[in-house]
Parts: C-alpha cells; structure tokens; sequence
C-alpha cells in the first residue's frame, strides 16, 4: 500500500509542478538553514579527542583572592589556569601517567637567510608527555624524552606546515632552527595536526591557528619567555622576570592523564596536599577547590561552542518550524481541491485512514525530495561556514548530519502535513460525489 | 439483500430542518433490477448514499445482505462499500491522473488483493464493457459513453452483490445510454442486485422493478397520476 500512496503521491505532485515545486522549496529552504548550523554547532561540539577525552584531566587549583572569588557568578568556580610555581610544583607527581604545563608563546623564528625574513613564531612550552598524552601524530621522529625536559635540551618538534616553510618539507631530523638567540635540534615533525576546538587551551583562542613549533618547558626561565596567551592576576606581580614567575599571576595550563578512578582519586588527594602545604605557608587561603575536569566538561566549561552558534541553531530550527507552518494553509487548499477525487476513493472503499496515510505519504514525499535538496543547500552554506573560519574548522556533513537533516524533514513534513491530512480524511464523501 | 425500516434523515441549518427521508421503508431483493424515480429533491440521492454506506441517518434500521449496518464504525463501513457494493455516478468520476487500468484498479487497491490477482480481475472487467482495446487510455481521451464503460467496469471488478448507480446515463446520448442499460441489465442477469436512480420513465421501464420518491417516502403511483416535478419539502422546526 505504502508504494502505491507513493505513485499517487508522484502524480499529485506532477498535476502542479509549480506549486510543487514552491511546496519542496520551502522545506528546502528551512532544511537547508537548520542543517548548516545544527551541523555547524555539532562540528564545534564534537569530542575533539574521543580516544581519550575521559581519561585526560584540564587541573584547577585555587590561588584567587580570599576576599573576593575568581567568579561573581560561580562562587565555587575555579581560577580557569594556575601559576608557574603551582605547576612546577605539581609536575613534580608521580601518580599520572602523562602529564604536562604548557603555555603558548610568540618568539622569534629565524629561518635559513634564503628562504626568507626572521618572523614570529606561535611556540608552544611543554613537557615531553605531552605528545603521547595527546596522540599527537608524527611524520618524522617523535618528541624529545622526560630528561631533556629537566636539562633543559635544546630540542624542538616542528608542525607540518612549520617543516613545510624551513626544510621544504623533508626530513628535518637532526637539523636546527634558530629561536630567539639559541639553536635548537629537530627532533620530530607532526603529521598535519589542527585540533579544532584547541582543547587543550581554548581560552588562547579555541579555533585559532595551531602551534608552529614546541620546545621544552624548563625553557621559560633561561630563555626569560613570557607567555602569549591570557594572564590574570590578583595581587601585584613584581617587576623582575623571577617575580613574575613566583606571583600569583595565573598563565599556565595543566593537564594529566589518569586512567583510573584510584589514580584519579590519589591525584586530587595529592592536589588537595599540596594546596594544604601552601596554605600552611600562607598561601591558597580560599576553602579547598582543587578541580579536575574531563575534556568535554573543560570544553564546556571554557565554553569552546559560542553561544552565538547555539543561538543560531535555535533560530534556524524556529526558521523551519516557520516554514513547515507556512506550508500548512498551501497543502490545504491543494488537497481540498481535490475533495471529489477523495469522495470518489472513500466510495470505492479507501478508509479515513487509508486516505489520511495518503496524504501524509504525499507530505512526506514533499519532505523527502526537500530535505534531499536541503542538504544541497547546506553544503553550500557550510563551505560558507568553513571561509568564516578561515579554515579553522571543516564544516562537512556527516552521515549523522544527512541522517538528522532526512529526519527533521521527515518531521517538517509531518508538521505541516497533519492538519491538511486530517481534513481531507474528515471530509463526508457524499457532499463532493456530484462535484467530480 | 437491502432492507430500510423507517430511516430518517435530516439536514438541519440555523433557520430550516430539512427531511430528505422521512420514515423510509425498502425491501430489494437479491439479484432485483430496481430504478428509483421522482421529482428533484425527492430523496433519491439522500437514499443512495445511505444505502452505499457514503452517509448516515438519524432514525430506523438499514440492513445490507443479511446483516445491520446501521451504526458501524468507517473501518468498517469503508469495508463493506469495497467488498459488497459497486457505484456507477453521473459524471462518471473516474480519476484524471489514471489510465483506465489504474482507475479499475482503485477498489483492489484497496482491498490490498495482490498484484496478479489484480491484473486478472481488471482484465475481466475491461472484457466485460468491452475496453480492453483502450486500457491505457486516460480518461480525457475517451468519449463520454467509453467513461462511463470504465466507471462500469471499475465497479464491477471486485464482484459487488449490490450496483448502485446514480443516473448512469444522464450525462449520454440516447444511443450510449441504451447501450450502458444493456450492460446493466446483463450484469443484472448475472446475478448482481442494481438499484438505479433515473429520471427516464424510459429507461427506468427496463428495470424490473420502479419504486417512485416523493417527499422522502415511498408511494404507490396509480398508472394516470404524474409525480410533480418539484415539491418544496422544507419545514420550520417547532421553536421558531
């Protein structure tokens, strides 16, 4: 029966085809603006790690002032970075498997004279854990060893567009890039690697461009690198490097990986140690609030999804339901003109129901061939999306997305088809006999 | 094979009650050729549609081949008009969008018979009024009398007991509409109980059995009495 109400379906929709054709753009349109930003908002949304995304921990640590907390809004929140002496400190654990400090930096690069000018690189200072912890994927090498972080060794790993612009993408290993004023050795050359959103430190920029080249942490001091990204403070910060980095200014971004509810559980009892010690030393005088925080609780945290996109899918999605109601009144009169053929299938036996299935077949149709076309138009809208970017973030449909945007056609189409349906069905076949 | 026992039927608007039928009384027998006659606004229509199930009534009894259908739910009604009863319009009514097949094909459609099934049953039907020649025809390119050959055969195909047909051949020339009562009265023959409206003394001589409407009864019609035209039938409901 269902290919039957199908082929009636088809041919009603041959009968007008400018109609038609205005009936599935209208579900088109709608489809087309919900599913370029539902998928926009998913793409932003999504686990950027899924691998791992449980087992790696952002470290909150409260060093804010006593008097007033770090949030008006969130009494019990947590300063969203620590200090460099609180991560130093905490580096020092032994109950994570990976762990790292890190903080992005602007510092010179100096390329061979040939291939062009001295220029600002986006360095990332880090620990040697942290391209396992993050599955960073190499092309060439690896990162450098935990000891070349307690030297530290002049060591550095190259993005893959970094490698591409100093060795012309070979094989780099062995060879030096000059920083600043020292000479640091290729250890290993990333695969392309542009996690979106940055989560490991969203609140430098979630969709910004991705880090050129890592160098080891300890590098701070000796190298006197300042950090690039946001610093907040509380408390007056001295006027020497050295007071910089024993202040209260929070810069720092701390992560571990713990692969169990124990080590879990023995790594906040360490925090809450360590905290206890500094307060002990006058120090961390708010109430204990050490946090460890999931990747996609971090994320949400730090809210890497702008509320702007969730906005956006809201009033997209109302856009639809608008179109779907829009087309409530023209899928009436179309089916009401045809109350005599309907009187004529209700004579020959077709039930209100068989003849309401009929007509919500035809929605559905409608909704089908729109949707179809709707997902043309999102394309388009997303290759959109992708340039407002800048690249940042590669807005493609999935097959989730395809299935979704299928799926709120299918239920447009049932919106705007019911009621028509429901009338037609309603109507008392007698009165439209005489009328065929 | 039909039998009303006072059927009422009103239509009621703000200002006027009208009777259309008023303590109707019919006994047809299966395999009976009846033609309904009477003056416009007599009923006749008002019969046929309660007797094909497409209307309801307000008072009496109505049974249909042995059994009450007087108040059953339209699952069922819808039922019974596909399995049991064939219709045969004016107007013909045949969809516009289907060729002749698919128009014959709309009742076992909905009687969900399957598709060789179907193919045989449409073929005998199309056999029957004699189109099988024109089966892919749409009915815009047939003459009015071939039309009315489809709407035959559309309802013949699923072998109802009981033809209604509302003035078949009203809308045909003399010539067409002798041959459609010829059809009728060899479906007739072949067991099929008819009950047709007409206005054609001429052609409702050829049933062999006339039943005259007037004001919504029955009445017995002596050879000399003409039925009038038009009667008016509207009453005022007692509160105004």
């Amino acid at each position: 029966m269902l290919a039957y109400h199908i082929r009636i379906a088809w041919k009603s929709l041959k009968r007008n085809p400018i109609l038609s054709a205005l009936i599935v753009l209208g579900i088109a349109l709608g489809i087309g603006v919900s599913t370029t930003f539902v998928t926009g908002h998913h793409i932003m949304s999504r686990d950027p790690i899924p691998q791992k995304s449980s087992v790696l921990y952002y470290v909150e640590m409260d060093n804010w002032d006593p008097e007033k907390g770090w949030s008006d809004e969130d009494p019990k929140a947590a300063p969203n970075q620590v200090t460099h002496r609180d991560a130093t400190a905490v580096m020092k654990s032994t109950v994570p498997t990976y762990q790292s400090a890190m903080f992005k930096s602007y510092l010179y690069v100096f390329p061979p004279p040939k291939l062009g000018r001295p220029y600002r690189g986006r360095v990332r200072l880090c620990f040697a854990d942290f391209f396992p912890m993050f599955d960073v994927p190499f092309r060439y090498g690896a990162g450098w060893d935990r000891a070349a972080d307690r030297t530290p060794d002049p060591v550095v790993v190259l993005s893959h567009e970094t490698n591409q612009k100093l060795f012309g993408g070979e094989n780099s290993l062995g060879k030096s890039v000059r920083i600043e004023r020292r000479d640091f050795k290729v250890v290993g050359v990333l695969e392309p690697w542009r996690p979106a959103p940055k989560f490991y430190d969203p609140h430098n920029g979630t969709y910004e461009e991705p880090d050129e080249l890592f160098i080891p942490f300890n590098f701070v001091r000796p190298m006197e690198i300042r950090t690039g990204g946001n610093t907040s403070g509380w408390k007056d910060s001295g006027k020497t490097f050295e007071d910089q980095l024993q202040s209260e200014n929070i810069w720092i971004q701390m992560w571990v990986q713990l692969d169990s509810e124990r080590q879990k559980q023995e790594y906040m009892q360490f925090l809450d140690n360590y905290v206890r010690g500094q307060q002990a030393l006058g120090r961390m005088q708010r109430p204990l609030n050490n946090k460890l925080l999931a990747t996609m609780d971090w994320l949400d945290d730090q809210g890497a999804v702008p509320e702007e996109a969730t906005s956006f899918v809201v009033i997209s999605l109302l856009f639809l339901l608008v179109c779907s109601l829009n087309l409530i009144g023209i899928l009436l009169g179309k089916f009401l003109a045809r109350a005599p053929e309907i009187g004529v299938r209700r004579a020959l036996g077709a039930s209100r129901m068989a003849i309401f299935m009929q007509h919500i077949v035809e929605c559905e149709l409608i909704a089908v061939i729109g949707g179809v076309l709707g997902v043309l138009l999102s394309i388009l809208g997303l290759e959109v999306l992708t340039r407002l970017f800048d690249g940042m973030l590669n807005f493609r449909l999935d097959w989730l997305m395809v299935a979704a945007a299928i799926g709120m056609a299918l239920l447009s189409g049932l919106v705007a088809g019911v009621y028509p349906a429901w009338r037609i069905c309603s109507l008392a076949p007698a009165n439209y006999l005489k009328e065929q | 094979m039909l039998k009303m026992e006072k059927v009422n039927k009103v239509y009621r608007t703000d200002m006027v009650e009208t009777h259309a039928l008023n303590s109707f009384d019919l006994e047809v027998k299966s395999g009976e050729f009846v033609s309904v006659m009477g003056p416009s606004g007599c009923g006749k229509t008002t019969f046929l549609n309660i007797a094909g199930l497409l209307d309801t009534f307000d008072a009496g009894h109505y049974s249909l081949d042995g059994a009450d259908v007087s108040r059953l739910r339209d699952g069922e009604m819808s039922r019974i008009r596909n399995e049991k009863i064939g219709f045969i319009f004016q107007t013909f009514n045949l969809i516009p969008d289907l060729n002749v097949i698919d128009n014959v094909d709309v009742p076992l459609r909905y009687r969900k018979v399957n598709r060789q099934e179907r193919k045989r049953a449409i073929e005998e039907a199309l056999m029957t009024v004699g189109l099988m020649s024109r089966a892919s025809h749409y009915p815009s390119q047939l003459s009015g009398g071939q039309q009315q050959r489809v709407a035959i055969a559309r309802a013949l195909v699923g072998k109802p007991k009981l033809i209604l047909a509302d003035e078949p051949t009203g809308n045909l020339d003399s010539l067409m509409a002798r041959e459609i009562l010829d059809l009728l009265e060899t479906i007739n023959r072949e067991g099929t109980t008819i009950i047709m409206v007409t206005h054609d003394p001429e052609l409702a001589a050829r049933a062999r059995r006339q039943i005259h409407l007037l004001d919504g009864r029955l009445i017995d019609l002596q050879p000399d009495q003409v039925i009038p035209l038009y009667r008016a039938r509207k009453s005022f409901p007692a509160s105004i």
